[in-house]
């Protein structure tokens, strides 16, 4: 029992500091992350050929390896290259035409053109999923919606993004229960197509008609929790505030990346 | 008399209940999309949530769950974000049908699952076509290869592939959408900005304030 | 100071067409604890969602008479300031646990955060509040995971947090077992002893008997009888109303009926013990000459 109670005072205690994620990028603001991989993320667009989206592509595994993450982030990744990349690359490389095929295999004649445009463009697909990827690796939602209420975003915007989380928790839990209830009562499941179509208004229309049913209660919940009040809501929550290092780094990616599309515009490369 | 604070916005007049739909119109996009996986049934229904909160709350609000959807399925699958254009439409185009009384009857209904379907098979072949040249991966990526295979070109495979593929998966969508609508209470209608439609009266009485309360 | 003053209230549900309060006339004093009760569809619920205001502002309809809430008509309160003064914990306790929070802890702090109470401040209360009603071994838990019973106590406590002057609960104890019911009423004691004013829905007419002040039964939307609690579980209204009455109360009625009453009727077990253990003492012949 009392280390139970133990547990409960360190767990309580750490509310009384900034969230602590354990690695040093983890812990940086949310929105200050987004930033950063956003630019970088668009910044092979301003460059000709495929090489700065590779390199794009390569820095992610770097910054996932720093922030501890390469584990959830790297198995991902390599994926979306397999799935999506190689086969955006593959189809551009072998439908796009042009002169001096490589090889020859039937009518298919990949030029060193095609190639070139493939590449460039399934790497710039897997630059921008790459930081959507990892984003979400580094970033937690539920801290993405309190550093975005920390800059004025109103605490209904934030309520939507994070009810729906659990909303789509509840309601998948409900909508499994009355698929094997349905299953249990011998309505088929299985089968052929009309018999699975039919299948799908019984399960999905009563589930969610009791979830909109329930919008009055927790609307009339949420309101006795003084969700409505006019005065600023405080955080218990509270995010390490962006170190200056960390701002230097974010400023100038940014306006690295500000400079290549400038110089691309007039130009230079 | 009161001030007009949050809480007497919150508590009088339509639209009380938008914020609590939205997160459950996100779930049922998921939620749909899902059990058609399970069902093994060869379309994607995870729209149901944006054509419902778009015909329920308008056009607003619809898209606002077209797009939350949409951003939240890229957290898997990055790709999708090119296609997130496509749930916003859906969700303007469920308000302004609502708002001509569309899915108050189940004949209009149906019919309205083939302007949702074009939405989807010719914005989103162009998309396709646009972004990813015509060779996207997914769902309809074989039909296009196999009707490229027999001769048609990448964009009109595109068109061809993804019309009837959207009327195919529309026409249930909206036919559950409307067995929703259905089924939600008057007493709910009276706190959605669109009930005041499907409680069949006109916008200006709608608004007003709480009917015949006579407090003196 | 007067709670809540309703003369002559009515109210309809709009999209209904049989009223859900019929011509009640009440007065609530502050500082004591009342229990409503009645069948299913009595009205107990809209009565207390009218002390609110959520009736007739959320849930819109005709309403009638004069409803007076500490002295102010109920429709000239500011809706954000009436909801300081008075918390409210619902029947439900599924839909009563917000979704957005990741611990007990979080979703007990959610209301004082929305109230813009400072965070140390927030924790401290929140820590008072989960040693008074002993959830330690919830506070880091999921609130989304939890059982009826343990959501209820959450929902409970995040009102509680909220430190309203006048509380209002429906059915604090519909999912919790008897153990746990006593101890949430042991804590309504508790409010009502450090000043509050609590107006509860409870089927559970043991402990209405045990905790309550005063009564008020409701029938069909009419109030049948308003009272001290003793006063309302004896009076012969209840049994016309086929309203529930404490099983020790039944009981000396049916004591009555084969012509062995007690020398009064009890309410609570503490009175009715004390009445048998005087005719176990020898006096049941006294008894039954009186």
């Amino acid at each position: 029992m009392s280390s139970e109670s133990g547990n409960a005072v360190a767990f309580v205690n750490r509310f009384r500091t900034y969230v602590d994620r354990g690695n040093p990028i983890r812990n940086m603001d949310p929105i200050v992350v987004f930033i950063v991989l956003a630019a970088i993320a668009i910044a092979p667009i301003a460059f000709p050929g495929f090489v700065a989206a590779a390199i794009v592509c390569l820095i992610y595994p770097v910054i996932a390896l720093f922030a501890g993450v390469a584990r959830e982030f790297l198995p991902t990744y390599l994926k979306l290259f397999l799935v999506v990349g190689l086969v955006l690359f593959v189809l551009r490389a072998a439908f796009i035409d042009g002169e001096d095929p490589l090889f020859r295999l039937g009518n298919i004649a990949p030029t060193w053109a095609g190639v070139e445009e493939g590449a460039r463009f399934a790497l710039l697909v897997m630059a921008i999923s790459g930081a959507v990827t990892l984003f979400f690796n580094l970033a937690t939602v539920r801290y993405l919606m309190l550093a975005l209420e920390l800059r004025g975003v109103t605490p209904r915007a934030t309520y939507v993004i994070l009810a729906s989380f659990q909303s789509i928790i509840d309601l998948g839990r409900h909508a499994r229960t009355v698929l094997e209830a349905q299953q249990s009562r011998g309505i088929e499941t299985q089968g052929n197509i009309i018999v699975r179509a039919r299948a799908f208004f019984p399960i999905l229309a009563p589930v969610f008609l009791a979830a909109i049913n329930q919008t009055e209660e927790r609307a009339v919940s949420l309101d006795a929790r003084a969700f409505n009040s006019n005065v600023p809501h405080t955080h218990l929550v509270m995010l390490r505030p962006t170190r200056p290092r960390e701002l230097v780094v974010a400023v100038l990616v940014v306006a690295t990346v500000l400079a290549a599309f400038i110089g691309s515009a007039v130009g230079w490369f | 008399m009161v001030n007009e604070s949050a809480v007497v916005k919150f508590l009088k007049g339509y639209g009380r209940l938008t914020i609590f739909m939205m997160p459950i119109g996100i779930a049922i996009n998921f939620i749909g999309g899902q059990i058609a996986l399970l069902l093994k049934l060869p379309v994607y229904l995870d729209s149901i949530g944006t054509i419902l909160v778009g015909a329920t709350c308008g056009m607003g609000p619809g898209a606002l769950v077209g797009a939350i959807s949409n951003v939240l399925n890229a957290i898997t699958s990055p790709p999708t974000l090119a296609f997130g254009v496509l749930n916003i439409m859906f969700g303007l185009l469920a308000g302004y049908l609502a708002r001509r009384g569309v899915f108050k009857s189940w004949s209009k209904t149906l019919l309205s699952a083939i302007p949702f379907a074009l939405i989807g098979g010719v914005l989103g072949a162009i998309i396709t076509i646009w972004v990813f040249g015509g060779l996207a991966v997914g769902g309809g990526a074989l039909v296009v290869g196999a009707l490229v295979a027999l001769g048609l070109d990448v964009n009109t495979a595109n068109f061809v592939a993804q019309v009837p593929m959207d009327i195919l998966d529309k026409v249930p969508t909206v036919m559950i959408v409307f067995a929703i609508i259905k089924g939600i209470p008057n007493r709910t209608f009276a706190k959605l900005p669109l009930g005041y439609i499907y409680l069949g009266k006109n916008k200006a009485g709608a608004s007003s304030k709480p009917s015949g309360t006579s407090v003196s | 100071m007067v709670l809540a003053a309703l003369r002559g209230v009515s109210f309809t549900y709009a999209y209904t067409n049989e009223p859900a309060l019929r011509d009640i006339n009440l007065t609530l004093e502050e500082g004591l604890l009342y229990a409503v009760i009645g069948p299913n569809a009595s009205g107990k619920s809209t009565l207390c969602a009218l002390l609110r205001g959520i009736v007739p502002l959320f849930h819109e309809g005709e309403l009638t008479g004069t409803a007076e809430i500490r002295g102010r008509n109920l429709l000239e309160w500011d809706p954000a300031e009436l909801s300081r003064e008075i918390g409210y914990v619902f029947e439900n306790p599924f839909t009563q646990i917000s979704g957005i929070k990741e611990t007990v802890f979080e979703e007990i702090a959610l209301g004082l955060e929305n109230l813009g109470m400072p965070p140390e401040e927030v924790i401290d209360r929140v820590e008072q509040v989960v040693e008074q009603l002993e959830l330690g071994a919830l506070v880091a838990k999921n609130p989304n995971e939890l059982s009826g019973g343990q959501r209820q106590k959450v929902a409970f406590a995040s009102i509680i947090a909220m430190d309203a002057d006048v509380i209002v609960i429906d059915e604090p104890t519909s999912q919790l077992d008897p153990e746990s019911s006593d101890a949430v009423f042991a804590i309504i004691a508790n409010l009502k002893k450090s000043g509050k004013s609590i107006v509860l829905v409870e089927h559970k007419m043991d402990l209405v008997a045990q905790y309550a002040d005063r009564v008020i039964a409701l029938n069909g939307g009419r109030l049948v009888i308003e009272g001290p609690t003793s006063e309302v579980f004896t009076s012969p209204l209840l049994n016309a109303s086929d309203i529930a009455r404490p099983a020790v109360t039944e009981l000396a009625e049916a004591l009555v009926h084969v012509g062995r009453p007690l020398s009064r009727t009890p309410v609570t077990r503490a009175e009715a013990a004390e009445l048998i253990r005087a005719r176990m003492k020898g006096g049941s012949r006294a008894d039954r000459s009186r």
